[in-house]
């Protein structure tokens, strides 16, 4: 394969694949085989119905949840002043949070040549599109005008209507439709190969010309290759600085801003880090049910899981620090607001939700220090879980508590969702669940090609 | 598989004592003006001290960023890093004149003025001299334990080439890593950060931790090409750990670029008194374009240097790049430290430059000298089955 022959040229021998990211007596044709198999012939499982089934019925909620938004404005929500950013914001986050797993496995983990990333990486891309997608949608709701969202773009109008680019608010714009749009280009340029061995396996006319389409003339010739590997090199250096970006930029949304527990530098990195952790917690959330019902152990193996865990544990011992270094400057500034905003959230009226931020986001990754547990899957799933709600809360309690009660006491107000708020945010899971199994049907979730790559590794290795 | 564009011929023996020489002539030059002008030669020491602290801590830790990762980048300078590590005892001992000098350095050290200022009275529990005496013993003492450890584990490897003594390492070094940038963060509040003790930043630490990689590959890079003439390293070491000590390089001038900018965004925008104050005095006058050559030297230029392949790989083109970069971060220690003292505006001193010579020279001749007594490769490692005989060892 071509990628082994750059790395022939640069005076490296290819490496040794291991065992563990590929279960040994797997062929170029069983590997395409099993893996096409599931979009091409194998009859459409019953679980994947009830499952798609399901989340149209949240996306009915979502539609449901927004057609009442378009008719009664942004009051159905629970944002009132002094809290104008709720839920809408909190779920922004959230969901741009878990979109970093996918392009830091495509882009950072391919530069830095680790093989595991193959088997996981398309279906983890095709997470980040989503939940990017679902991500967009608040910011949008929350404008109360959605159809007006286009006045955030620098056009020239006769309204005299200009965005104020010293707003971090502006800069997301940015941020998140160019990852939008990179984390796309590199997720459609990586399926392109498989798209046309689709083309060339399917049996169905309207699949042979729907994928014929898709797979935009790819013929595998040599040539094809080389572009295709320059390219998807490019692609990976040009997505790694947005793995960094988009989070900073959201971390400027609060910081740039002055109320007490916004205001503070350590949170770009340790928004990025707690973007990565939450992200790996969906990958396994997903990865793991999916190896289950679809046969998928000798693909992603173990070692894949494991390897996610130790990932979890590191960018969570990142985030712990944050927390850690946040309430000794809290105290060592000497502010009384950052104090009284610190010991706030641990004793007040969101301490429940502070701790259980606590407990989910630091106590619980604690576990896996311990290799058994790594290794067990239902613990990883369980644990899984609990790191994305860990996130959610984390995000809850920074966006709410801050601006709940700010400088003046006479203007603090608490603040509590609504069942709009809450449907809203139930939606676009459906939302990004029924995107998720129609992707488990339509395309291939492992790349072929390069577990092709890794079998021919694998023979290399035993020669 | 040598390559002979990789050796720059140095005799290690002579730099080991003309660089005890140029560290002692230093230090007394230094000793002699502090007669007269104590404080000048504490701030000068002070920032001359973080920059070789970082070296030292930084080959530490990275140390146990190899044993936790892996890689062959690791493996060729694993001897550098330990000879690094070994120092730091000197450095405990460097340390003495800052601890002596405390009232002179540091503001909250000296009870009028705490008396006289409401936020020291309530940094006081923390910012006080026992308990700074305390932490420093602590951080240190963790340091040397650290580094005892990883040493006693490799020399018994290379004794008896049993490989629990890796996996013992391997271990260690998550929790090892934890200790280090915990203890850094703090050293930083500690050291640098409680010279002006209004001012407060929360990633302060994670930027001194970066700005430690910047100088400790950088150094390692340059010792790895001056000792890559000598057996074994001679005909082990390639292009290719160049290319990936490039990376890294690169990839540690990001960071720290990084986490300085964001920084630096947050609080300028914020532009609150208790914090833009560290900005305003470290941004105008002079200090303005020691800072813009900041930008320039500690990011742009070897950013975009580094990111040629063909500068990665030819040893004498990155060891430039990885002194450029070492300057640097000097020039960021002095921007650290300096502008906390009177007078308001832009000045540098002679002993800025001589402080980090005088201690610089009496700890290169120390590393050279640890360095020197170990084969520069773990060479009963397995990576080397049946390269070398243990015979060959010199």
């Amino acid at each position: 394969m071509s990628r082994n022959d750059n790395q022939e040229r640069r005076g490296r021998p290819p490496e040794p694949v291991s065992v563990e990211v590929l279960a040994p007596g797997h062929t170029f044709a069983t590997v395409t085989d099993k893996i096409s198999s599931i979009v091409l012939t194998r009859r459409t499982p019953l679980y994947w119905l009830v499952g798609l089934g399901f989340a149209l019925l949240l996306v009915m909620v979502l539609l449901t949840a927004i057609t009442y938004l378009m008719g009664m404005g942004v009051g159905i929500y629970g944002v009132k002043i002094p809290v104008g950013w709720g839920f809408d914001i909190v779920n922004f986050v959230w969901w741009i949070g878990i979109g970093h797993a996918g392009t830091l496995i495509s882009a950072i983990l391919l530069l830095l040549r680790q093989q595991w990333r193959t088997s996981i990486n398309r279906f983890a891309e095709a997470m980040t599109l989503f939940a990017v997608a679902c991500a967009g949608m608040f910011p949008l709701l929350h404008m109360g005008r959605p159809w007006l969202f286009y006045w955030l773009l620098p056009y020239p109008n006769s309204m005299q209507v200009w965005p104020q680019f010293r707003s971090p608010l502006v800069w997301d714009v940015f941020a998140v439709s160019t990852y939008g749009t990179v984390s796309l280009i590199f997720w459609y340029v990586g399926l392109m190969p498989d798209v046309a061995t689709l083309r060339d396996k399917a049996q169905s006319k309207t699949a042979k010309v729907i994928y014929g389409i898709m797979a935009l003339g790819w013929r595998g010739s040599s040539r094809h290759w080389h572009r295709y590997e320059t390219a998807y090199l490019l692609l990976a250096g040009l997505a790694t600085p947005l793995v960094v970006s988009v989070h900073t930029v959201v971390s400027f949304d609060f910081t740039i801003g002055l109320p007490a527990g916004w205001h503070t530098t350590i949170f770009p990195p340790y928004f990025v880090a707690g973007a990565i952790y939450s992200g790996f917690a969906m990958v396994l959330t997903l990865a793991i049910p999916i190896r289950a019902f679809y046969g998928l152990e000798d693909f992603i193996t173990h070692k894949h899981l494991e390897n996610s865990a130790k990932i979890l544990l590191a960018t969570g011992l990142i985030v712990t620090y944050g927390y850690a270094m946040e309430a000794f400057m809290a105290w060592y500034s000497g502010d009384k607001f950052e104090w009284y905003m610190t010991s706030w959230r641990a004793t007040g009226g969101y301490r429940l939700q502070y701790w259980l931020l606590i407990l989910c986001n630091v106590v619980s990754v604690q576990f896996l220090w311990f290799k058994r547990l790594r290794r067990n899957v239902p613990f990883l799933f369980v644990i899984s879980f609990i790191i994305n709600l860990g996130m959610w809360m984390e995000r809850y309690v920074i966006v709410v508590t801050s601006l709940s009660r700010d400088f003046v006491p006479s203007a603090w107000r608490p603040y509590s969702a609504t069942i709009w708020d809450y449907a809203t945010l139930i939606g676009t899971i459906g939302f990004f669940f029924v995107c998720f199994f129609l992707f488990l049907r339509l395309l291939p979730m492992i790349a072929i090609f390069e577990m092709r790559e890794l079998v021919a590794k694998a023979e290399g290795g035993k020669r | 598989m040598n390559d002979e564009t990789q050796v720059i011929p140095v005799d290690l023996d002579r730099l080991q004592s003309r660089a005890l020489l140029v560290g002692i002539a230093g230090l007394a030059a230094c000793a002699i003006a502090a007669v007269s002008n104590h404080q000048q030669f504490l701030r000068s020491y002070l920032a001359g001290f973080l920059f070789w602290l970082a070296i030292a801590v930084g080959c530490l830790a990275l140390l146990m960023l190899y044993h936790l990762v892996g890689g062959s980048w690791g493996f060729v300078i694993q001897r550098i890093l330990e000879a690094g590590s070994r120092t730091l005892p000197l450095l405990a001992l460097l340390l003495v004149p800052i601890l002596f000098g405390l009232r002179v350095l540091y503001i909250w050290a000296r009870p009028e003025d705490v008396a006289a200022n409401t936020i020291l009275q309530h940094k006081n529990i923390y910012l006080n001299i026992p308990f700074f005496l305390a932490r420093m013993v602590l951080y240190f003492g963790l340091w040397v334990a650290l580094a005892m450890l990883y040493n006693r584990w490799s020399r018994q490897h290379d004794g008896s080439g049993d490989g629990s003594w890796i996996d013992r390492a391997e271990r260690l070094a998550a929790p090892g890593l934890i200790i280090y940038a915990v203890t850094i963060s703090f050293a930083a509040v500690d050291l640098i950060m409680s010279l002006e003790p209004v001012w407060f930043s929360t990633a302060f630490g994670l930027m001194v931790i970066c700005g430690q990689g910047v100088a400790t590959f950088s150094f390692v890079i340059i010792m790895l090409s001056l000792a890559s003439g000598r057996k074994p390293l001679a005909g082990f070491v390639t292009e290719q750990h160049f290319h990936d000590l490039g990376n890294l390089l690169l990839a540690f001038v990001m960071l720290w670029t990084y986490i300085a900018f964001a920084q630096f965004l947050i609080i300028w925008a914020g532009n609150l008194p208790d914090e833009i104050s560290w900005y305003v005095t470290r941004l105008s006058g002079g200090w303005r374009i020691w800072a813009l050559a900041l930008l320039i030297f500690h990011f742009v230029v070897p950013f975009f240097l580094l990111l040629m392949r063909d500068i990665k790989k030819k040893a004498p083109r990155i060891v430039g790049v990885a002194g450029l970069l070492l300057v640097a971060h000097w020039a960021e220690m002095v921007w650290l430290v300096e502008p906390s003292f009177p007078p308001d505006r832009f000045h540098i001193h002679w002993m800025d430059v001589a402080a980090p010579i005088g201690i610089g020279g009496i700890w290169i001749s120390l590393f050279v000298s640890q360095l020197k007594k170990r084969a520069l490769l773990p060479l009963r490692h397995p990576k080397l089955a049946g390269v070398w005989e243990p015979a060959e060892e010199t």
